[in-house]
C-alpha cells in the first residue's frame, strides 16, 4: 500500500518536474527542476529494488551532473532578448525538428505492440542473476566478469573525456606561483634565517 | 527482491521534512494575508542592495576553469562509483575482476597524471 502510494507520488512528481524543466523560462530554474526529477527517479529506482542505481542517481546525477549543467548554463550567458529576436528566422528549422520528433514519437508508440518486451523474464542468452544476492553484488558480478570489455571501454571514454576537457579549457596561467614540494621540503632553517647579535641603538645591516 | 521496509524511515523522514519546510514557507504567507499585514507597495517589492540600486544582472559569465574542475570531479566520482560493486563482488569475480579494475584504474591514472603534469589541478 505504502509502496503503491509512494510510487504514484514519485512518478507524478517526476513527470511534473520534467515538464517544468521544459516550461521554466529561466534555464537555471530548469536545472533545479531537473534535480527534483533526479531525486524522484531515485525514489522510483528504490521502489523497483535497484538500490545501487538509486544511490548512483543521487550521487552522480544530483551531485555532479546537475552541478555541471548549472555551470554550463551559467557559462553560456544566454541573452533572452536575442533568443526571442531569432524566433521568426528559425521557425522553419524548429518546425522541421518538431515534425521529426513527432514522427519518432508516433513510430515509437506504433512499435509498442510490435516486439513486446516481457520485463522480468530473461531471454535465453541473457545473463541471469539470482534474486537472492543484493543488487550491487549482482551488478558487480556481471560487470567485472561478463561485461569486462564494456567496463574497460567506459574507462577509456572517461580518459578521453578528461583529456578533452583539459585540452579544451585549460589555459596556461602566467605569473602563478605553484607549489614545488621538493624544494619546500628541502629548505632548512639555515637557508632562510640567521641569528644577529644586535647592539642597542644601532641600525641593522641586511 | 530487496526488503523495502528498511527504506520506510527514510520515506517518513522525507515526508516530515517536506511538511515542515512547506509549513515554514507557506504558513507565514497565509498568516500575513489573513491578518492584513500583506500590503505590497512598489518600494517594498523593489530589490534592495545595501543602499544602492541593484545595477547588475545576476547572470554573469563564469570562468571556464570552474567547468574543468566540475568535469574532473565527475570523472573521479564515476570512478569511485565503479569501485563499490567491484569491492562487494570480488569474492565472485576473483582475480579476473581484480585485474579488470586495476586496468580501469590504470587508464584513469594516466589521465590523472596528465591532468597533474599539465597543471589542470592548479588554481592561481
Amino acid at each position: 500500500m505504502i509502496q503503491l502510494v509512494s510510487f504514484y507520488i514519485f512518478a507524478s512528481i517526476v513527470i511534473a518536474s520534467a515538464a517544468m524543466v521544459i516550461f521554466a523560462r529561466n534555464p537555471v530554474h530548469s536545472v533545479l527542476w531537473l534535480i527534483v526529477a533526479f531525486f524522484n527517479a531515485a525514489g522510483l529506482m528504490v521502489l523497483i529494488g535497484a538500490e545501487f542505481i538509486a544511490m548512483l542517481l543521487v550521487i552522480v546525477y544530483v551531485g555532479a551532473v546537475a552541478v555541471l549543467f548549472l555551470f554550463v548554463v551559467m557559462m553560456l550567458d544566454i541573452d533572452f532578448a536575442e533568443l526571442r529576436a531569432g524566433f521568426v528566422k528559425n521557425v522553419p528549422l524548429g518546425l522541421l525538428l518538431a515534425v521529426v520528433l513527432a514522427a519518432e514519437l508516433v513510430l515509437g508508440i506504433g512499435a509498442y505492440q510490435a516486439g513486446a518486451v516481457a520485463l522480468g523474464t530473461p531471454e535465453a542468452g541473457a545473463a541471469t542473476v539470482s534474486a537472492a544476492v543484493p543488487n550491487i553484488e549482482a551488478i558487480g558480478g556481471l560487470l567485472y566478469s561478463k561485461y569486462v570489455f564494456m567496463f574497460e571501454t567506459a574507462g577509456l571514454i572517461l580518459l578521453v573525456a578528461m583529456v578533452g576537457a583539459i585540452v579544451l579549457t585549460h589555459r596556461k596561467s602566467h605569473g602563478t606561483r605553484g607549489q614545488s614540494i621538493s624544494s619546500q621540503v628541502q629548505r632548512r632553517p639555515e637557508d632562510a634565517t640567521r641569528n644577529v647579535n644586535q647592539p642597542v641603538g644601532q641600525g641593522i645591516e641586511l | 527482491m530487496t526488503d523495502l521496509s528498511q527504506y520506510l524511515p527514510i520515506l517518513l523522514f522525507l515526508v516530515v521534512a517536506l511538511a515542515l519546510s512547506s509549513a515554514f514557507v507557506f504558513l507565514p504567507m497565509g498568516v500575513s494575508r489573513l491578518t492584513g499585514t500583506y500590503k505590497p507597495t512598489e518600494a517594498k517589492l523593489a530589490e534592495y542592495e545595501c543602499g544602492f540600486p541593484a545595477f547588475e544582472d545576476s547572470r554573469s559569465q563564469f570562468d571556464v576553469r570552474f567547468y574543468l574542475v566540475a568535469i574532473l570531479f565527475i570523472i573521479f566520482d564515476l570512478e569511485a562509483a565503479f569501485l563499490f560493486p567491484w569491492a562487494v563482488s570480488l569474492g565472485e569475480t576473483g582475480w579476473i575482476g581484480w585485474g579488470t579494475m586495476m586496468l580501469f584504474l590504470f587508464e584513469l591514472v594516466i589521465g590523472f597524471i596528465y591532468a597533474w603534469k599539465v597543471g589542470a589541478l592548479e588554481w592561481e
